[in-house]
C-alpha cells in the first residue's frame, strides 16, 4: 500500500490554517469571555471546565497517537502525576494557612507533612515540579522503549502495565499521598475558598484558555517541519531513519511533550472535582482517553477535542440518566467508530478527504 | 548394643505403662462419704479423683461422674446411713449411690457447693467427661474445662484421653494440649522430653510454642533445658523454613500455571495476527461462568454425578468460549488486521460489553461452586507445607493443556497451517493456504484456551464479572517476555513471572513484586526486544 502524508503537501504555513482548530480556539476564547461576563449556574461552569481539561488530555494523546503512531494506554499516569502534585500543592497551601494537617496524614500518625512535600505550597514550584516529574517519567520510560525499538502493540500494553503498576503503588497507604482514599478536602486556592462561584469560574476560564493555548501550540507544532517529520515517522519509520533522521530523538521529544500536556490537564482537573485518588490510574480510564480520540477523529487535533467533549458530555448525562446502559452504549460506539468510521465521527461530516493512512506500526 | 538398649528402653516403658493399670480401684464408699462431708472433704475427694483419674477403670469414672454431677446440681442427699442420688432437687426418694436400690429420702442434708469446691468438682467432672463422654461433643466440652485448669491436671489423664480418642480433630487438639501441658510441667526431664516430642513434628505452631519457652526462667538457670530447647528450636526452624520454601515454590507453580493458561491463547493469537486481545480476561471469566452453568445443569438433571461437573465443564467451556472468540473474530477483528492499534480498542469494547452483559444478566455476586473431593483439602507433606488439591488440579490442568496445545501445533494440519502463517503470511497465502480461515480457527483455539483457564480458576479464585481484569496485565507481560508466537517462550515466561511474583511477595509485598517484575521486563526488553523465544519470520 502506498503511504502518503495525511496533511496536504505544501508550505508548512498552509497547514497552520486549520479551520477546525481555529474555530475551536475561537470557541474556547468566546466561552471563557462569556463565563466572565455572564456566568451560568456553577455546576454548568464546572462541567465546562472539566470537559476542557479532558479535551487537553485528548489532545496530548492525539499528538503521539495520531501524529506519531504511538498508542499509549498509560496516559492516565501523566494525568495523575499532574493531578497528584496539584492536590499536594492545595493541601500544602491549606496547611500553611490553617495549620491543620490533612486527614490521611493524621491517620498515618505523622505529626507533619512528609519531607518531599517541602515547598509545595508555592504554586510556581508545584507547577514546575508536576511538569518535570511527568516529563522525567515519560523520558525514562520512552528512552527505554524507543531505544530498543519497542513499538506498536508492544508499546501499548507495556504502557498499560506501567499505569496498572502505578495504580497498585498509589493504593498503598504508606506513600504519603493519601493511599486508597486519595486526597480531598482542599480548603483554599490562592487564598480563595474552594467552591466559591468566583473560584469555579476562574478554574473553568483557566482550563478553557489553556485548551486554546495547547491547541494553538500543538497546531503550530504539527504544521512545522517537526510535524512533517512526525508524520513521516508514523507512516514509515524505517525510511525516515534511513534518510538520516534520529527517530528515537524525535519520538522521545514529542512523547515527553505529550506527557507534560497530560500533566497540565491533570493540574486543571483536580481543583475542579476536588478529589484525586488512585482510580484515575485504572487501565480502563487510560483506554477511555484513546477512545475519545478514536471517536473524535484520530490524527486531527480538533477531532480529539470534539471526541473528548462528546464522549464525556454523553457520560455526564447518561451515567446519571441510565447508568446500566452507559457501558453498552460506549462499547457500541467504539465498535461503530472502529469498524465503520475509521477516522472517527468527523468522517460523518466529510470534514476532509479521508487520509490514506490506515496502517499502524507493524 | 543399640538394639539391646532400645529393647530395655521399651521394656521400661511397658513397665511404666503397666503400673497405672494395676492401680487400686476407687474406694467408692469413702468417695461418697467425702462428698457428703464438709468443704475440705469434698475438695479432697474431687482433687484425689483428678490425680488418679487417668488410671481408674471406666466404671469407677462413671460412678464418680454420677455423684459429682448430682452434687453440682443439688441432687445429692446425705442421710446418716449412706448417700442418695435424687432425680431432681428435693425429691422424696432416690437411688442409693453404692447399690443402686431405690430408697425413700428422709429429710436429710443436701450438701451445697462452695466457690472453692466448685472449681475442684468442675475439673473432676471435666476429666470424667473427657475420658468417658459418649460423643465427641461431650468429650470436647470436657476438654474445654480441662484446658482452663490445665495446671492441675496430671499428664496421665491427657495421655489416656489422646490414646482412646477416636475423633481425629479432637485427638489433634488433645495432643496439642498435652504437649503444652508437658512443656510447662515442673519436672525438668519431662519438659525436655516434651521439647523433643514437639520438635519431632515441626510446624509454625510448634515453632511459636518453643520460642515462647525462651522467656522461661529455666532457660537462664538450667543448662540442660537450655541446650534441649536450643536444639529443638533449631530443628523446628530449619524444617519450617524448608516447608515454607516448598510452599512458595508450589504456590508459584500454581500461579504460573494459571498465567500460562491465560497467556497461551494470547500468545498464539498475537503471534499469528499481531492482535492483542484485551478481552482475553473476559474470555477467562466466560469460561468460569460456563463451568458454573455446567454445575447447575448437573444439579438439576443429574445430581448423583454432581462431583464430576468440573470434568464435564472442560469441553463445554472450551467450546463455548471458542465459539464466542470465532464470532468476535468474524464480526470485528477480521476488519482490523491492518490496524492492530484499533484492534486494541475494539477488543476493549468487547470486554466492556461482556463484563456488563454478565453483570446485568447474572449479577455481580461471587458464584458459589460445589467443591468435589478431588479439589478440596490436601495432604500435609512436610512441616507447614500442604499440597492442596485445588492448586494441584490447576497445575495438572496446565500441564495437560500445554501437552495438548503442543500436539495441536506440531502434529495436526491446523497446527502446521498456523505455524506457516505465523512465520510468513504472504508466502503461506501464495502457497494456497486460506489464511483468513486459519486466523479464525486459531482465534477460536486461543479463546478456547482462555475458557480452559476459567475452568482451572474456579476451585481457587472467586468468580465474578470483574475477575478477568486481575490476570490480564500479568498475562500481557508474560506474552511480551516470552516472545511472539512461541508456546515454549510463554511457558518459560509464565514460570518466571509467576515465580518472581511469589518469591518477592513475602519479602517486600505484592505491589513491590509487581513493580519489580515490570521493571525487570522493561530492562530485559532492552537486550532482547523480541522476547525470550522469538519465532524467526518475515513480514
Amino acid at each position: 500500500m502506498p503511504t502518503t502524508l495525511a496533511t496536504p503537501a505544501g508550505p508548512a504555513r498552509r497547514a497552520v490554517r486549520d479551520p477546525l482548530v481555529a474555530g475551536l480556539v475561537g470557541l474556547c476564547l468566546a466561552a471563557a469571555a462569556a463565563l466572565v461576563v455572564a456566568p451560568p449556574a456553577p455546576y454548568l461552569v464546572n462541567a465546562l471546565g472539566q470537559l476542557a481539561a479532558f479535551a487537553i488530555l485528548a489532545v496530548s494523546l492525539d499528538l503521539v497517537w495520531g501524529y506519531l503512531g504511538i498508542l499509549s494506554l498509560g496516559h492516565g499516569l501523566f494525568f495523575a502525576i499532574g493531578g497528584y502534585v496539584c492536590a499536594m500543592h492545595l493541601l500544602a497551601q491549606g496547611v500553611a494557612a490553617t495549620g491543620v494537617l490533612p486527614d490521611f496524614v493524621q491517620f498515618m500518625g505523622w505529626t507533619r507533612l512528609p519531607a518531599y512535600w517541602t515547598g509545595l505550597d508555592h504554586a510556581a514550584y508545584a507547577l514546575v515540579l508536576a511538569l518535570a516529574v511527568a516529563g522525567l517519567v515519560a523520558f525514562v520510560f520512552g528512552f527505554a522503549s524507543f531505544r530498543s525499538r519497542v513499538n506498536g502493540v508492544y508499546f501499548s500494553i507495556i504502557s498499560q502495565a506501567l499505569v496498572y503498576v502505578s495504580m497498585l503503588l498509589m493504593y498503598r497507604n504508606d506513600t504519603g499521598l493519601g493511599g486508597n482514599n486519595g486526597m480531598t478536602g482542599f480548603p483554599l486556592l490562592f487564598g480563595w475558598p474552594m467552591g466559591s462561584p468566583g473560584v469555579v469560574t476562574g478554574l473553568a476560564v483557566a482550563a478553557l484558555l489553556t485548551l486554546a493555548g495547547v491547541l494553538t501550540g500543538t497546531r503550530l507544532l504539527v504544521g512545522s517541519a517537526i510535524g512533517r517529520r512526525m508524520l513521516a515517522c508514523r507512516d514509515d519509520e524505517t525510511r525516515l531513519r534511513t534518510l538520516g533522521y534520529s527517530t528515537t530523538r524525535l519520538k522521545l521529544g514529542i512523547w515527553c511533550l505529550s506527557a507534560m500536556i497530560a500533566a497540565l490537564a491533570g493540574i486543571l482537573y483536580v481543583p475542579q472535582v476536588g478529589i484525586i485518588n488512585p482510580r484515575v490510574l485504572a487501565p480502563d480510564l487510560s483506554i477511555e482517553i484513546a477512545v475519545w480520540v478514536a471517536i473524535g477523529g484520530l490524527g486531527r487535533l480538533g477531532g480529539a477535542v470534539i471526541g473528548a467533549i462528546l464522549v464525556n458530555g454523553l457520560k455526564f448525562w447518561l451515567s446519571a440518566a441510565m447508568p446500566e446502559a452507559w457501558p453498552f452504549i460506549l462499547s457500541g460506539l467504539v465498535l461503530l467508530v472502529v469498524l465503520v468510521l475509521p477516522n472517527g465521527l468527523l468522517d460523518l461530516v466529510g470534514w476532509r478527504p479521508r487520509p490514506t493512512w490506515l496502517r499502524g506500526a507493524p | 548394643m543399640a538394639e539391646l538398649l532400645r529393647a530395655l528402653l521399651a521394656l521400661c516403658c511397658l513397665a511404666l505403662l503397666a503400673v497405672p493399670a494395676c492401680a487400686a480401684p476407687l474406694d467408692r464408699t469413702r468417695f461418697a462419704a467425702d462428698l457428703c462431708g464438709d468443704g475440705a472433704a469434698q475438695v479432697r475427694a474431687a482433687e484425689g479423683l483428678v490425680q488418679v483419674g487417668g488410671d481408674l477403670p471406666a466404671d469407677d469414672l462413671t460412678f464418680a461422674g454420677g455423684l459429682l454431677g448430682a452434687l453440682a446440681e443439688r441432687r445429692l442427699s446425705c442421710p446418716a446411713d449412706g448417700t442418695l442420688l435424687l432425680d431432681r432437687p428435693g425429691a422424696p426418694e432416690g437411688h442409693d449411690a453404692l447399690t443402686g436400690a431405690v430408697r425413700p429420702a428422709p429429710k436429710a442434708r443436701a450438701p451445697v457447693l462452695g466457690l472453692r469446691q466448685r472449681a475442684a468438682v468442675e475439673t473432676a467432672r471435666g476429666i470424667i467427661a473427657l475420658l468417658t463422654g459418649p460423643d465427641p461433643a461431650a468429650r470436647s466440652a470436657g476438654l474445654a474445662v480441662v484446658e482452663r485448669r490445665i495446671a492441675t491436671v496430671p499428664a496421665a489423664v491427657l495421655d489416656r484421653a489422646r490414646d482412646t480418642e477416636t475423633d481425629a480433630a479432637l485427638k489433634a487438639t488433645i495432643t496439642g494440649l498435652a504437649q503444652a501441658a508437658a512443656l510447662s510441667s515442673p519436672d525438668p526431664a519431662r519438659r525436655r522430653a516434651a521439647i523433643a516430642a514437639v520438635a519431632a513434628s515441626p510446624s509454625g505452631t510448634a515453632q511459636a510454642r518453643l520460642a515462647a519457652l525462651k522467656g522461661d526462667p529455666a532457660y537462664a538457670s538450667d543448662p540442660a533445658f537450655r541446650a534441649a530447647l536450643d536444639a529443638g528450636l533449631a530443628q523446628v526452624s530449619r524444617a519450617v523454613a524448608i516447608g515454607d520454601g516448598l510452599a512458595v515454590v508450589y504456590n508459584g507453580l500454581s500461579f504460573a500455571s494459571i498465567l500460562f493458561m491465560a497467556a497461551a491463547g494470547l500468545a498464539i493469537i498475537f503471534g499469528l495476527m499481531g492482535v492483542i486481545n484485551l478481552a482475553q480476561g473476559e474470555f477467562i471469566m466466560l469460561g468460569a461462568y460456563a463451568t458454573y452453568g455446567v454445575q447447575e445443569a448437573f444439579r438439576r438433571f443429574a445430581p448423583g454425578l454432581l462431583d464430576f461437573y468440573l470434568v464435564a465443564a472442560i469441553p463445554v467451556a472450551f467450546g463455548a468460549v471458542a465459539l464466542v472468540g470465532i464470532v468476535v473474530e468474524t464480526l470485528i477483528l477480521r476488519h482490523l488486521y491492518r490496524r492492530p492499534l484499533m484492534s486494541l480498542l475494539a477488543t476493549w469494547a468487547v470486554s466492556l460489553f461482556l463484563v456488563n452483559l454478565v453483570r446485568v444478566t447474572v449479577g455481580t455476586q461471587n458464584l458459589q461452586f460445589v467443591m468435589p473431593a478431588y479439589v478440596s483439602g490436601g495432604v500435609p507433606l512436610y512441616a507447614d507445607f500442604v499440597v492442596t488439591w485445588n492448586r494441584l488440579f490447576a497445575i495438572a490442568f496446565a500441564v495437560a493443556t500445554l501437552v495438548v496445545t503442543l500436539l495441536i501445533l506440531r502434529r495436526t494440519p491446523l497446527g502446521l497451517d498456523i505455524r506457516a502463517v505465523t512465520q510468513n503470511r504472504d508466502m503461506a497465502a501464495c502457497l494456497g493456504l486460506p489464511t483468513r480461515r486459519i486466523d479464525r480457527l486459531a482465534f477460536g483455539l486461543g479463546s478456547g484456551l482462555a475458557g480452559l483457564a476459567g475452568v482451572a480458576l474456579c476451585p481457587i479464585y472467586s468468580v465474578n464479572p470483574g475477575m478477568g481484569s486481575g490476570f490480564i496485565v500479568d498475562s500481557f507481560m508474560v506474552v511480551v517476555l516470552g516472545g511472539v508466537g512461541s508456546l515454549v517462550g510463554t511457558l518459560v515466561a509464565a514460570l518466571g513471572v509467576g515465580g518472581a511474583n511469589v518469591l518477592i511477595e513475602p519479602i517486600s509485598g505484592a505491589v513491590a513484586a509487581k513493580v519489580i517484575v515490570l521493571v525487570g521486563i522493561i530492562l530485559f526488553l532492552q537486550r532482547r526486544p523480541e522476547g525470550l523465544f522469538a519465532v524467526r519470520r518475515r513480514r
